[in-house]
């Protein structure tokens, strides 16, 4: 009995240890990083191109996952359930920040800590090539001459299209149908073979076909022109009062458990300030259409919170959500 | 023209394309054979390890293992009638039986040959046409993609051996479990029971894997004394009379694989049952009867689904639109490394394109040798004792579902699927048109919303575009004749025509 009491202190004492040298020495082993998205998407392709750049500076191995599904509830829901050591990763985009007003979840964003929010991308209003629209204002006068009838592409709720449209609604009216498809890809394609009439889209889905002229921009969902589309007009010049919720977009980045020790935390976030700022993965940034953003700490924070503050309100005031956001703390922007 | 055949035979002259190429058709052939690990799987896997490689490398091997995948699914689902992916399923319907026979050896041979006319012919399309057929397949609405998954559900008349109510059954369950997970137009979840882990709804090849590989091997618990069929492993190749005879049907469901695979969300798995319903519907003298070892049953899913891969291309190289899973991943990677997937990839990058065209033929080729080597060895697989057989299948659908998604959630509704699939099996029903849907119950629910939402919920609206738009006109009437040939009505019809010059 006593030997085995023994053999148990031992073996618990080497144990913590062995920890607490592991800490000192992180990464010891690879690191497993969640994507909640599947292969081949947006979120997928900029973490692949990313990581190379993080494990040359954390010199160990990052293993990449995808657990799509549910809006990425549940490779979000994973990495919140994984012990908080720093080898469980989220690499995830703005999606949880609405669970608590889709009542998709019970969490958001504040239940992890942010390593990084590398990038965030612009929207646009895109038409096919043929639309006898050419501005957002004809767009908006089509909707108001036939209410009800124009389709508008989107991607379910909580999605960009649906975000977009809840932003243009709380500022002006644009009553459409609107025909849900599984992602940007497939209501390109329904765009594209004319059987939508428009439908707002990140930048870097639609840019190569935009500058091929198989799908036309009427507006960028900014305050100003962009470099990437010269000569489309900003979408504040026909809905001035939109500018309250800009500048806004999609944005990605990489969370780890709350509770993760604070030097981890630290390296972590060292590795991937370094990695974002590499001239390569800004160049892919660039050509993606994506703007760098490189924030952590308290920057990520603020970051997120207006984030959230500001899309929930607008589809709260548009009348895309039920769940009022103050009920579940998001304060008003 | 001289740079378009320097960058044809690129991946031919090149010694180190070339054993890149060669060494992804053989992985791939093997990937595509273990259940549950997928070519989709093993691409963005190489999206990762290929980073820093050149991009015509990385082309290269993953052409090959695409290749190699999707002909590789054929292999357990003739040797154990387990399909190794999706595209693979109609394979077993009379692969299987086959092996049974004995014949697994010849089975193998003339798929492979199959295949690997199916993908030269996909790759010939791409090749010639594929702006044309690019274009052709945005002209599909949501509605045809509703009609296409409604001809699809007839299959079931098909499939269903013995009993059509029992074939209806199965296919409404099917289609019941494909509805699991978050409703796709307001997030909600459906018959979830509030679990996280059915937000993301039941995977497909989950319930493929439990249906098809748990519920063999529980089945053949059944029949344990009784001894494997012995396998003749002589004349394994295909002789080229047998080759010529199926070559018609071959073509014919090559076409069917090519455009199916084109149409962007819809890929082999479709393909080849279509092409299984075709050449049930077309061959009047099968060499045996559908279902039970027809080789007319073999020829035509596997045509289709290595016709598909060409296919599933077409709008990836011309417009930046993945055709398939799998192309969207290689969209990906030309996106990682610095090109633009998108109508000006043929301007800009035109080496990506017929690069792309040469590696295809050359895989195909490289898959003839491949899949043509080590039949024997396979062949005798099926001889294995029963109580090597079965653990080694049910290791084998573990550890493939668990790939799918590290869940072991999943692994748990496998094995349920799976005892829940020998009891159907006793009782008569068939696992095809579970399957079946599985995979188009979720597609007739997300583009009849889609078509709906479109016309602003009028019915009648839907109705005018479904006789007005020549697409949706097609399919309607071929949907139409198709229900009408199973009813009295045909036989009426006929006798009337019949009849009618008599009167006269």
């Amino acid at each position: 009995m006593l030997k085995k009491l023994l053999v148990g202190l031992t073996l618990a004492a080497s144990a913590a240890g062995f920890s607490l040298a592991a800490h000192a020495a992180y990464p010891e082993r690879s690191i497993q990083a969640v994507i909640p998205w599947g292969a081949g998407g947006a979120t997928d392709n900029v973490m692949r191109s990313l990581t190379p750049y993080v494990e040359k500076e954390l010199g160990g191995k990052v293993i990449l996952n995808n657990r799509p599904g549910g809006t990425a509830v549940i490779g979000t829901s994973y990495v919140l359930g994984q012990q908080p050591n720093g080898y469980t990763l989220l690499l995830g985009a703005e999606n949880p920040q609405l669970y608590p007003v889709l009542g998709l979840a019970k969490f958001d964003y504040s239940a992890l800590y942010p390593i990084n929010l590398i990038g965030q991308n612009v929207a646009v209003i895109a038409v096919h090539a043929d639309s006898p629209w050419n501005s957002m204002a004809d767009l908006m006068a089509a909707a108001k001459a036939n209410p009800g009838s124009l389709r508008m592409g989107g991607a379910g709720a909580g999605a960009l299209p649906s975000t977009v449209h809840a932003m243009i609604s709380a500022v002006d009216q644009l009553d459409v149908r609107e025909v849900t498809f599984g992602g940007d890809g497939p209501g390109i394609t329904a765009l594209m073979g004319q059987h939508i009439d428009f439908m707002p889209l990140s930048l870097a889905a639609a840019k190569e076909l935009i500058r091929t002229g198989k799908l036309k921009a009427l507006a960028v969902v900014s305050t100003e022109e962009i470099p990437e589309l010269p000569g489309v007009e900003p979408i504040s010049k026909t809905l001035p009062a939109i500018a309250d919720y800009l500048p806004w977009g999609p944005f990605w980045g990489v969370w780890v458990h709350k509770d993760t020790p604070d030097d981890v935390k630290q390296k972590l976030t060292a590795a991937y300030a370094k990695a974002v700022a590499t001239p390569e993965f800004q160049a892919f940034l660039k050509n993606y259409g994506a703007k760098s953003l490189n924030l952590s700490g308290d920057e990520a924070s603020q970051f997120l919170n207006r984030w959230q503050s500001v899309t929930t309100w607008s589809m709260y005031k548009a009348k895309a959500i039920d769940i009022a956001p103050d009920s579940v703390g998001i304060a008003k922007p | 023209m001289s740079e378009t055949i320097s960058y044809l035979l690129m991946a031919w002259s090149d010694p180190n394309l070339l054993l890149l190429t060669a060494l992804g058709t053989f992985a791939g052939i093997y990937i595509g054979a273990i259940p549950g690990l997928s070519v989709t799987m093993a691409v963005s896997i190489l999206v990762s390890f290929t980073f820093s490689w050149e991009v015509n490398s990385a082309l290269a091997l993953i052409v090959g293992i695409y290749i190699g995948g999707v002909y590789g699914g054929s292999r357990s689902a003739i040797l154990l009638n387990i399909p190794g992916a999706p595209s693979s399923v109609a394979t077993a319907f009379d692969g299987y039986p086959l092996a049974k026979l004995g014949e697994a050896g010849r089975a193998i041979g003339l798929s492979t040959v199959m295949s690997v006319i199916g993908g030269l012919a996909g790759t010939l399309v791409l090749a010639s046409a594929a702006p044309v057929i690019g274009d052709m397949a945005l002209k599909f609405a949501p509605r045809d993609y509703f009609l296409i998954a409604a001809l699809g559900l007839l299959l079931v008349g098909s499939l269903a051996e013995g009993s059509l109510a029992k074939g209806v059954f199965a296919a409404a369950l099917g289609t019941v479990i494909g509805l699991v997970g978050m409703d796709p137009v307001t997030a909600q979840g459906r018959f979830t029971l509030g679990q996280v882990e059915l937000m993301g709804g039941i995977h497909y090849v989950v319930v493929m894997i439990g249906l098809f590989g748990v519920a063999e091997a529980f089945y053949q618990l059944h029949s344990l004394d009784v001894p494997a069929v012995r396998q003749q492993v002589t004349k394994i190749i295909p002789s080229v009379a047998m080759v010529l005879k199926f070559l018609p049907l071959s073509l014919r469901t090559a076409v069917i694989g090519v455009l199916v695979g084109a149409l962007p969300g819809v890929g082999g798995d479709i393909a080849a049952l279509m092409a299984y319903d075709h050449a049930k519907r077309t061959v009047k003298k099968p060499s045996r009867p559908f279902g039970q070892g027809a080789y007319e049953g073999l020829v035509a899913p596997e045509t289709a689904n290595s016709a598909a891969v060409g296919g599933a291309y077409v709008p990836m190289l011309t417009l930046g639109i993945p055709g398939d899973a799998v192309t969207a991943v290689i969209i990906g990677a030309l996106v990682i490394h610095g090109l633009n997937p998108g109508p000006m990839l043929m301007v800009e990058s035109p080496h990506i394109f017929w690069f792309t065209v040469g590696n295809l033929a050359l895989a195909n080729i490289f898959l003839l040798v491949f899949g043509l080597m080590g039949i024997k060895l396979f062949a005798k697989l099926v001889e294995l004792p029963k109580a090597m057989l079965i653990p080694l299948i049910l290791v084998l659908c573990v550890v493939g579902t668990y790939s799918i998604n590290s869940s072991m959630t999943e692994v748990y509704w496998m094995l349920g699927f799976g005892l829940f699939g020998y009891f159907l099996k006793v009782f008569g029903f068939q696992m095809g048109p579970v399957i079946l849907g599985v995979i188009l119950g979720p597609m007739m629910d997300n583009s009849w919303r889609q078509a709906m939402a479109s016309v602003g919920d009028n019915p009648v609206e839907l109705l005018g575009e479904l006789l007005s738009n020549p697409v949706s006109l097609i399919l309607t009437v071929g949907i139409t004749l198709i229900l009408l040939g199973k009813t009295p009505v045909s036989g009426w019809l006929k006798k009337k025509c019949k009849c009618t010059p008599v009167t006269h």
